[in-house]
C-alpha cells in the first residue's frame, strides 16, 4: 500500500507514529495523522486546511480535549443533567486507588515504551480511504492531500469530527483539491 | 429563580443533544470505571474467568478487550 505514497506523505505517517508516543497515546489514532499534517513543511493538505480555517493550534487544542487514549474527558455538566456528580466519582475514585486514577489511561502507564506502537481501526481507515480518494480522483499517488480527504469520513474518528465541528465539508475539500492540484500541474 | 432554572433543567431534558451527551458521557465514564476495575482485578490475581463472571460477559470478550494492556 505505502509504494504509491509521496515522499510527503510518507513523512507524515512516520510523524504520525512520532505524535503518538509524545502524547503517551497507546496506539496511532486518526487525530494524531492529522496533527502530523502540520509537522511536513510546504505540503497541500495543510494549504487546504488553511484555506478552510484550520490550523495547527486549533487542531492542537482540539486533541488537548482527548485523553492519551483517545477518549475525550467526561463532561461533567452532561454527567450533571443525569444525577451524576463527576467531581464525586472522582474523590471516590480516587480516596481508593489514588490521585488521577480516573483520568489515567491503564494502557499508557501499564506498558513500556520504546517498542512497537500499532495503527489502531481510525488511522488505518484515514490510510484505506486516503487510497479510495487518490483513485477517486484519478490520481496515481497517494498525497498529503488524499491522506486529509481519507480523515473526513465518519469511521475515522476524531479527525473526523473535530474537522466536520470547524466546518470542514467532504466534497468543497475535494473540489479544493481537485483544484489546486490542477493548479500544481498547470504551474 | 430557582423555579426558573428547575423548568430550564426540565425543558432541556428533551432536548436530544442534552440527552445524547449525557449517555455520551456516562459511556466515556462507565469505561473509565471499567478500565479502573478490570486493572485492580488482575493486579490482585483475578483470573479473566473471575472478573467476566462478576462483569457478567463472556471471558472471551474481557480477555479481548485488555488483553492489549499487557496483563
Amino acid at each position: 500500500m505505502f509504494e504509491r505514497f509521496t515522499e510527503r506523505a510518507r513523512t507524515v505517517v512516520i510523524a504520525a507514529q512520532k505524535q503518538a508516543r509524545e502524547r503517551g497515546a497507546d496506539a496511532i489514532r486518526s487525530e494524531h495523522l492529522l496533527a502530523a499534517l502540520f509537522d511536513v513543511p510546504d505540503n497541500l493538505a495543510v494549504t487546504v486546511l488553511a484555506a478552510l480555517g484550520v490550523d495547527r493550534d486549533l487542531v492542537e487544542s482540539e486533541i488537548g480535549k482527548l485523553r492519551p487514549d483517545g477518549r475525550p474527558t467526561p463532561d461533567a455538566e452532561a454527567l450533571a443533567t443525569l444525577g451524576i456528580d463527576l467531581d464525586e466519582v472522582r474523590r471516590q475514585v480516587e480516596e481508593a486507588f489514588g490521585p488521577g486514577a480516573l483520568d489515567r489511561p491503564r494502557a499508557a502507564s501499564s506498558r513500556g515504551w520504546g517498542g512497537h506502537i500499532r495503527f489502531d481501526r481510525t488511522a488505518k481507515k484515514v490510510l484505506e480511504l486516503g487510497l479510495r480518494e487518490a483513485l477517486l480522483l484519478k490520481h496515481n499517488y497517494i498525497g498529503t492531500e488524499h491522506i486529509l480527504l481519507g480523515m473526513l469520513h465518519p469511521a475515522t474518528g476524531a479527525a473526523h469530527d473535530m474537522l466536520v465541528s470547524h466546518g470542514v465539508r467532504q466534497d468543497a475539500t475535494r473540489i479544493l483539491v481537485e483544484e489546486l492540484v490542477r493548479g500544481r500541474r498547470a504551474g | 429563580m430557582t423555579d426558573a432554572t428547575k423548568v430550564a433543567a426540565a425543558a432541556s431534558s428533551r432536548d436530544p443533544a442534552v440527552g445524547l451527551a449525557a449517555v455520551a458521557s456516562l459511556r466515556g465514564l462507565l469505561e473509565s470505571l471499567e478500565e479502573l476495575q478490570v486493572t485492580n482485578a488482575r493486579a490482585q490475581g483475578w483470573s479473566w474467568q473471575q472478573i467476566a463472571d462478576v462483569l457478567r460477559v463472556s471471558r472471551q470478550a474481557v480477555h479481548k478487550k485488555y488483553r492489549r494492556f499487557g496483563f
